[in-house]
Parts: C-alpha cells; sequence; structure tokens
C-alpha cells in the first residue's frame, strides 16, 4: 500500500498480463460496469487469486444475487451462478453442502447483503461455511440508479430520498464479527494489489471468510464514499493488530470515520462440512 | 358369531380426549397393532395447532377386511376420554354403533355435561372405570388411555398379543418397568373388555385375504413421501418447519446421515429452496419440504429455477389458508399457487398424489422428473394426506432410476459447451460444477444458449418455447399414472374429476352410486401441470356431467379443467377444515344423475 508508483508502460504490461496466467480464468465476456467503478478490481482479483492458489476453473463456481457487482460470474471462466437478490448465499450454501470439494465465491453489493439478503448473512457465518463473500459496498443502488442503501451515510440525497436520508447507516464488520465469521477484513477498491492480497488470504481461508470492500460508484455518488472522499481517510491497520483479539476487532471496526485495512480478526474452527460429517458418523454408528 | 368366521370387516373407531390425554397415542397403538394383525387400515387424527391448552384431539381409524379408500362419515364406535370433547361427536356413531366412556367421574357432573346423557336410543353405551383401573393397576391415573384401548380391544376380541408387540416396540429404550406398567394397565383394561357382555355384532371379523398379508407397512402420507426419498436416492434436503409438513423433515434428518446423505435446517423457506436450487444445480438429488405460507415464500425462487433450469423437489403439504389460515386443519387450497405462483410464464411439474402408497410413487418419480426436465416438481399433498395411515405394500424392487440426466457428449476438438443448446425435445445436455471443460454461469435473466444474458426479441420467444415445450414431455414419463379412470366404462351419467386427498371419498361415493345403479366413472388426475389434457378430454367426452369436489372455495381445479378445456364443470366445495364426506358427494352424484334423467326424457 501506499508506496509511490512507478511508471507503467503498456507493452510491459500486456506481456506482463498475459503470461501471467490470469487470463484464462477470464471469460470472453466484458465488464459492463461504468468506467472508474471500483468493482473491476474484483476480476482482477479473483483471477489473481486463482492462479496463485492454483485452483482449477472446473473445481471454482462463482455465486452472485442482483446489483452491479452481482454481474461478475458472467465476466469469469469457471461455473456460476447469478441468482436472485439477496439470495447468493443460501444458494451458495446448497452448492457447498452438494459438493465440498468446490470452491465457491460469493460477490454481492450493500443492498444486496444487508437489505433484502440481510436475514441470511448471520447464519453462513455461524455455521462457518467454508465460502469467501466479498462484498462490495459503496453505498449506494447503483443498478436501479441510484437509491439509498443501508450502507448510505445519513443526509445522503438519492432519488428514493431527495431531501435526505434519515436512516443511520449498519456497520458491516461489527455485524460480521459478532454474528461468529472466523475471518474478517477491509480492503479498498482504490488500493487494487492489497485488495487482490487481500482476496486471496479470503479465499485460502478455511472457513467463512468476509472481505469488506469500499468501493465508490462514480456514476450515483459524487459527495459521500468518493475516491477522494475514500482515499483520504482509509488507512491501514496497525501494524501490532492481533487478529486473534475479538474486542480489539471488534473496537477497531468501530471507527468508521477513518475506515481501516487489513485482516480484523481470523480464527479457524470447524466448517458446516466438518460438523455434517460428525452427523453423520454420528447416525452410521447408530445403524 | 366367532371371530375366525368368515364375516367381513368394517368398523371405524374414533378415539376423543383433550390434547395431553394420550389420544393419538391410544389410536395410534390401535392402528398399529390393526394393520399387524392382517387388517386394512386408514387412520387420521385431528388435533389442535396447541400442545396442551386443552384442545381437542380425535383419532380416527377405520379397520377393514376388503381395500377401502377413504374414513367413513359415520363410526361404528366412540372412545371418550374427555366428555366436553367428544359429546359433540356422538352424532357421528351410527346406530346400534357403541359409546366407551368413563363412568366413574371424579367429581360430581353438572345435569348434561356427561356423555351417558347425549346417546341416541339406538347407541349402545359401555360404561368404564378407565381411571380406577389404571390407578389400580398402575398406581397413576395416566394409563387410563392405555386402559381404554385394552378395553376395546377386549370388547371387539382384538388379539391381545399383537397389541402387546406393539407397545413394547413403541416403549422400547424407556425404562423396563414403565413398559411393564403400561402392559399392566392394557391387560387390566383388555380383561375388563372381554368381560362384559355385548352384542356380537361388536366383534371384529375376518382379517384381510391370506394372500396380501406379507408385505403390508402402516404408514403415513409423509413417513411413504420420506420413503420415496430415501429410495430415489436423495443427496440433500435443505428445510424449515412448517405444519403438516415437519415431520417429512424429522424422519428424513434421522435418516439421511445414515446413508451419507445431508440435511440442514435453514433460516427460512427463501433459503430452504435456494439452497435445494444450489445443490440442485451442483448435481445432488435436492429437496426441501414446506406448506402452503412456506411455498408462498418460495414462488420467486421457483421461478429462477425454471428460468435457470434446475432441478428441484418441493414437497409442498397444504393446510386452511389463507395466510397462518388453520395449521392443523385440511384444505386443497394451494393449488393456484402452485400452479401459477411464479413471476412471468414460469411453469413447472406439480405431482398430487391421492394416496399414500401414491405419496411414495410421487415422492421418487418427482426426482426423476426434476432430473429429466431440468426444472423444479412440486409435490403437492395435504394434511388429511400427510397424516392419514394407511397400510400400503412397497415394491420389492427399487422403481426408481439413479440418473435421469441427459449427459454431455464429450466431442473431440474445440466445441464450446452451450448449457441451454436448444434440441429437439427442449432439454439441453446438462453439466455440472467439476465437469470438465464445460464451464457456464446459470442465471435468472433471459439468456441465450450459452447462458449469457440476452433480451433480444426472438431470443425470448424461442427460450420461453423451449422452457415450456420440454415440460409437455413429462406427461409421458415411465413409471407413473399420471391420470385413471375407475368406475364405469364408456358413456356414463356422471362423471367425477378428482384430485389429491379427496379422491379416496370420491372413489367412495363413486362405488355407492353404482350400487344404486347410476352409471358414473371417476377420474384421478396426479399431474396437475402440465395437465394430462388427451385423457381429461376423452374422459369429458363420455360423461354427461362432470362434477369436481374439492376442499376449497375458489373451486380451484374446476377452474383450472375449465380454462384448459373450455368446458364447464359442476363444483362440489366445502373448506371445513376436514375431509369431504362421501354422502355430500353421493348427494351430488344423485343430484346431477337426475337431472340428466330429466333431459334424457325431454
Amino acid at each position: 500500500m501506499m508506496n509511490i508508483h512507478q511508471p507503467v508502460y503498456l507493452e510491459d504490461k500486456l506481456e506482463e498480463v498475459e503470461s501471467s496466467g490470469k487470463l484464462a480464468y477470464r471469460s470472453q465476456t466484458l465488464p459492463t460496469w461504468c468506467p472508474g467503478c471500483g468493482y473491476f478490481s474484483i476480476v482482477e482479483g479473483v483471477s489473481k487469486a486463482m492462479t496463485d492458489l492454483g485452483l482449477n476453473q472446473k473445481d471454482t463456481v462463482c455465486v452472485s444475487g442482483i446489483g452491479c457487482a452481482s454481474r461478475f460470474p458472467f465476466f469469469m471462466n469457471t461455473f456460476g451462478f447469478h441468482s436472485l437478490h439477496g439470495r447468493a448465499l443460501p444458494v451458495a450454501t446448497g452448492i457447498k453442502v452438494a459438493n465440498d470439494d468446490l470452491t465457491v465465491i460469493v460477490v454481492g453489493g450493500d443492498g444486496d447483503a444487508f437489505a433484502i439478503g440481510g436475514a441470511h448473512i448471520p447464519h453462513a457465518a455461524r455455521r462457518n461455511i467454508d465460502i469467501t463473500y466479498i462484498l462490495f459496498d459503496n453505498g449506494v443502488y447503483g443498478l436501479t440508479k441510484g437509491q439509498t442503501s443501508p450502507t448510505s451515510i445519513v443526509g445522503f440525497k438519492t432519488t428514493t430520498t431527495p431531501y435526505l436520508n434519515v436512516d443511520q447507516p449498519l456497520n458491516p464488520l461489527m455485524m460480521l464479527l459478532s454474528y461468529g465469521a472466523s475471518w474478517v477484513a477491509q480492503a479498498y477498491a482504490g488500493e487494487p494489489h492489497h485488495l487482490t492480497e487481500m482476496i486471496e488470504a479470503a479465499v485460502a481461508h478455511r472457513g467463512f471468510s468476509y472481505l469488506h470492500v469500499l468501493s465508490p460508484c462514480v456514476t450515483f455518488d459524487k459527495t459521500s464514499m468518493t475516491y477522494k472522499n475514500l482515499g483520504m481517510t482509509v488507512r491501514p491497520l496497525p501494524g501490532d493488530h492481533d487478529t486473534s483479539d475479538f474486542a480489539a476487532a471488534m473496537a477497531a471496526a468501530q471507527n468508521t470515520d477513518l475506515p481501516q485495512l487489513g485482516v480484523y480478526f481470523a480464527k479457524e474452527r470447524p466448517t458446516l462440512a466438518d460438523g455434517l460429517n460428525e452427523i453423520a458418523a454420528r447416525a452410521e454408528a447408530t445403524v | 358369531m366367532a371371530k375366525n368366521a368368515k364375516q367381513r370387516t368394517d368398523i371405524q373407531i374414533a378415539i376423543c380426549g383433550s390434547a395431553g390425554d394420550g389420544t393419538i397415542a391410544a389410536g395410534d397403538i390401535l392402528k398399529q397393532a390393526m394393520a399387524k394383525a392382517g387388517y386394512n387400515v386408514i387412520a387420521f387424527d385431528v388435533y389442535p395447532p396447541e400442545i396442551r391448552g386443552f384442545g381437542k384431539c380425535i383419532a380416527r381409524a377405520r379397520i377393514t377386511s376388503e381395500q377401502v379408500y377413504s374414513l367413513k362419515s359415520e363410526s361404528d364406535c366412540l372412545v371418550s376420554l374427555d366428555d366436553s370433547h367428544a359429546i359433540p361427536h356422538v352424532p357421528e356413531v351410527c346406530k346400534y354403533g357403541t359409546v366407551i366412556y368413563e363412568d366413574t367421574p371424579m367429581s360430581e357432573m353438572a345435569e348434561g355435561t356427561h356423555i351417558s346423557s347425549h346417546l341416541a336410543s339406538a347407541q349402545l353405551p359401555y360404561g368404564v372405570a378407565f381411571r380406577e383401573i389404571s390407578e389400580r393397576v398402575t398406581s397413576s391415573a395416566r394409563s387410563r388411555n392405555i386402559v381404554a384401548v385394552g378395553y376395546l380391544a377386549g370388547l371387539y376380541d382384538m388379539p391381545a398379543e399383537i397389541f402387546h408387540q406393539v407397545i413394547g416396540r413403541k416403549f422400547s429404550g424407556k425404562p423396563k418397568e414403565l413398559t411393564d406398567s403400561v402392559l399392566s394397565a392394557f391387560d387390566a383394561g383388555f380383561q375388563t373388555g372381554a368381560e362384559t357382555f355385548r352384542l356380537h355384532f361388536d366383534r371384529i371379523g375376518a382379517s384381510r385375504s391370506k394372500s396380501k398379508q406379507s408385505d403390508l407397512v402402516m404408514m403415513s402420507g409423509n413417513a411413504a413421501t420420506v420413503r420415496g426419498c430415501l429410495d430415489a436416492g436423495i443427496d440433500t434436503f435443505f428445510g424449515y418447519p412448517i405444519t403438516p409438513a415437519t415431520t417429512i423433515m424429522e424422519m428424513l434428518a434421522r435418516e439421511m446421515p445414515k446413508r451419507g446423505a445431508r440435511l440442514l435446517q435453514t433460516e427460512d423457506e427463501i433459503s430452504a429452496i435456494a439452497a435445494t436450487l444450489g445443490a440442485g444445480y451442483a448435481g445432488a438429488r435436492a429437496a426441501t419440504a414446506t406448506s402452503g405460507p412456506g411455498l408462498a415464500l418460495m414462488s420467486e425462487m421457483m421461478g429462477l429455477g425454471a428460468m435457470a433450469e434446475l432441478p428441484a423437489v418441493a414437497f409442498v403439504s397444504q393446510r386452511g389458508g389463507p395466510s397462518t389460515g388453520m395449521p392443523t386443519k385440511t384444505e386443497q387450497s394451494d393449488l393456484n399457487l402452485a400452479v401459477f405462483g411464479v413471476a412471468g410464464d414460469g411453469q413447472r411439474i406439480i405431482l398430487a398424489p391421492t394416496n399414500v402408497e401414491g405419496c411414495y410413487k410421487c415422492a421418487g418419480k418427482a426426482f426423476e422428473m426434476a432430473e429429466k426436465y431440468q426444472t423444479p416438481v412440486i409435490v403437492l399433498l395435504d394434511l388429511y394426506l400427510s397424516n392419514r395411515y394407511e397400510a400400503v405394500e412397497l415394491p420389492v424392487e427399487n422403481p426408481f432410476s439413479e440418473n435421469c440426466s441427459k449427459p454431455v457428449k464429450k466431442k473431440p476438438g474445440k466445441t464450446k459447451y452451450s448449457r441451454f443448446k436448444l434440441t429437439s425435445d427442449g432439454i439441453s445436455p446438462r453439466a455440472i460444477p467439476g465437469d470438465e471443460d464445460c464451464m457456464h454461469t446459470v442465471t435468472g435473466l433471459e439468456h441465450n444458449e450459452q447462458g449469457r444474458p440476452n433480451d433480444q426479441p426472438e431470443i425470448h420467444q424461442i427460450m420461453s418455447a423451449k422452457r415450456h415445450e420440454k415440460l409437455l414431455t413429462a406427461v409421458k414419463h415411465p413409471g407413473i399414472t399420471i391420470s385413471k379412470r375407475f368406475g364405469d366404462k364408456g358413456k356414463v351419467d356422471v362423471g367425477i374429476l378428482g384430485w389429491g386427498s379427496t379422491f379416496g371419498e370420491i372413489l367412495e361415493a363413486m362405488i355407492e352410486a353404482r350400487k344404486e345403479g347410476i352409471r358414473c366413472s371417476a377420474m384421478k388426475v396426479v399431474m396437475l401441470s402440465p395437465l394430462p389434457l388427451g385423457p381429461i378430454h376423452a374422459f369429458m367426452d363420455d360423461c354427461g356431467e362432470v362434477l369436481v369436489p374439492e376442499l376449497n372455495y375458489e373451486a380451484q381445479f374446476a377452474a383450472l379443467v375449465t380454462g384448459a378445456t373450455g368446458r364447464p364443470v359442476h363444483r362440489l366445495n366445502r373448506v371445513t377444515g376436514t375431509p369431504m364426506r362421501v354422502r355430500e358427494i353421493l348427494a351430488e352424484i344423485r343430484r346431477l344423475a337426475g337431472q340428466t334423467e330429466m333431459i334424457a326424457a325431454e
């Protein structure tokens, strides 16, 4: 993060991209996001993480709900399930329970996750189902052209809150921590290298991993979560942050004015598959 | 007359008490024992939504030597464990029928509160000191329900040793002292019953003919559904508790892990069906079970299943509606929701078994169909079918196919896999995650053959046709009867078109009508979507009048048939929360037959 970037030449970059192997994970469909959208980094980050982790396309399923971020599976050369608004997590649960050998990556936006899909997050987290949930938070409904979302700040003006938004925003990091997610981290779309690192760590974690990505909507938010505002406020978690310290993670998550990037909390515990295998072992013992 | 004389048996016993009296348990022992003794049994319990709270419980069992199709409107015997609940049911006891009751109440009763003062002159009263007997042999009044079962068995000359076996199995795992105490309560009741002076026709007659005795099992509709799931090789089940479907999940929760299959109780019905579709997408045989309110929550996902062409099986046991309605009362009013409850044109397959054996077949076949036609399949049950017990004969050989999926044929060279390839029958070869070179994304958006979002006019037209036409082949799916005609062949005065649990009452009414000389036949329709229009048209061609009896107010099936065939039908609708009465259907058949005669005379 925060390093001074060297000049980049197109030829070098092309060669680098082609030789990296990342393109094998990309489909031939071009992303449909607006120029400047933070979501482009999902495709880049997931492709790189899959390359580095040596994942096979045929054994990976990208699952999403509905929203701008949820178009993601179409841009990947993996198996994909573009489901219904808010329902990516239960669909992913079904896929993972049916075949535990698959790597399941769920991508969604803030409305998809915390408004219509809010009921599913606690249960995916507490069950510690071994999937990765990458949540792109831009604090606005983009696909329906600019309405308030559960993470919009108070005072935010949108087409459905033309005077002001009066609802207090949720704090997703604190929610996920309290739900029992076994891996919780935050990244920023304006820091793509760090974001990619975080995606890779999230996928590598055994259990339910939640990556919160602050990602500006360049089209429908000119005042709140902009690159300019976020760029001035985000900072890394302190170097001595202890990822096994739940109370420290909760304390860090409270600081929404100066969002901190990095792994808040990480703890291995039995996954849903471990639990179901235990049930099967006990049931078979009764036969 | 002795019991080994070849006298036909057809007695219906109703045990009525208050929640907590052990009414349902008493009924359970009775029906299990009589089925074990070789009789046909159809049984159905009515109970309140509350666990205690003094609600009314009635356990009814019809015990016969011949095959019958429903409970009778009248019972031959009523056992009262609670007079205040049982008194309104005295009129359901037939002429010369038996009423068994507690004759030594604990305290003085106000005039008119004891059941004995409500009996008709032709009903036979049998007063027994249930409580005293229970206290005498078990030093507790709690076994009075068992004493009552024992008395009933003794009075009707039923085989005591089989009751012993059933009680022993019911209490296996409990302390031996408890089992012994229950058995002694039964024996004391049995002895009292056996020593009672009674009229000969109170004794039970012959059991089933010997040839069919061996392979019959007593089970409920929900248990048969579970057996169907297991025999079809269910891999995953996701569900959320709701009456009357909960017992399906409870039974599967015990059985599936023994076979390495996986079951998860989800946070709501939406996640239950979402996970079921996810598992189906990943190649599993996946199912969920719910009731009407749950199906309402699932309808958006059902549309996704239709659009993304994913297999899923949903067992929907109907109850009284709308809304929370009557959770422990039966109704057939979720047909419209099952058939039409979806955004857009999202047709799916709907199967509605008419009896317990049908539950088994439809359950297993639903997995085959979901897999073959790549679509959600709803198996529509109702409380009367889910909780009804019948002695059924299950096939010795597993009748269900292990894999019905249309495989992807690997071609050498680089042919890009198209998940939604247009084919002559509308069914595309299906790949699942893990299959080499078959990566694709499924979506609820309209899409082209590759699965890419596409809303071009011709694409939506062609893909809509594909999704509907593939279902038409399901009407010819092998190994399942999707419609069947019973009764008189050829032209008839009255034809009865029925579906679901009510078809038992329809058959009984049709048999009675034919005895009266009315030319009459009945057709059951098991596949409600897509409708088997060929057989329905042929049947209606033969019928002077068509009657559609069903347990809903809006005549949902009648409207469905009329809409599909353009022909009018006569409707008979009841929403009493109880099964339809045979005599009500019979009265309507007589009325319609009379009409036909008048028209013929003109």
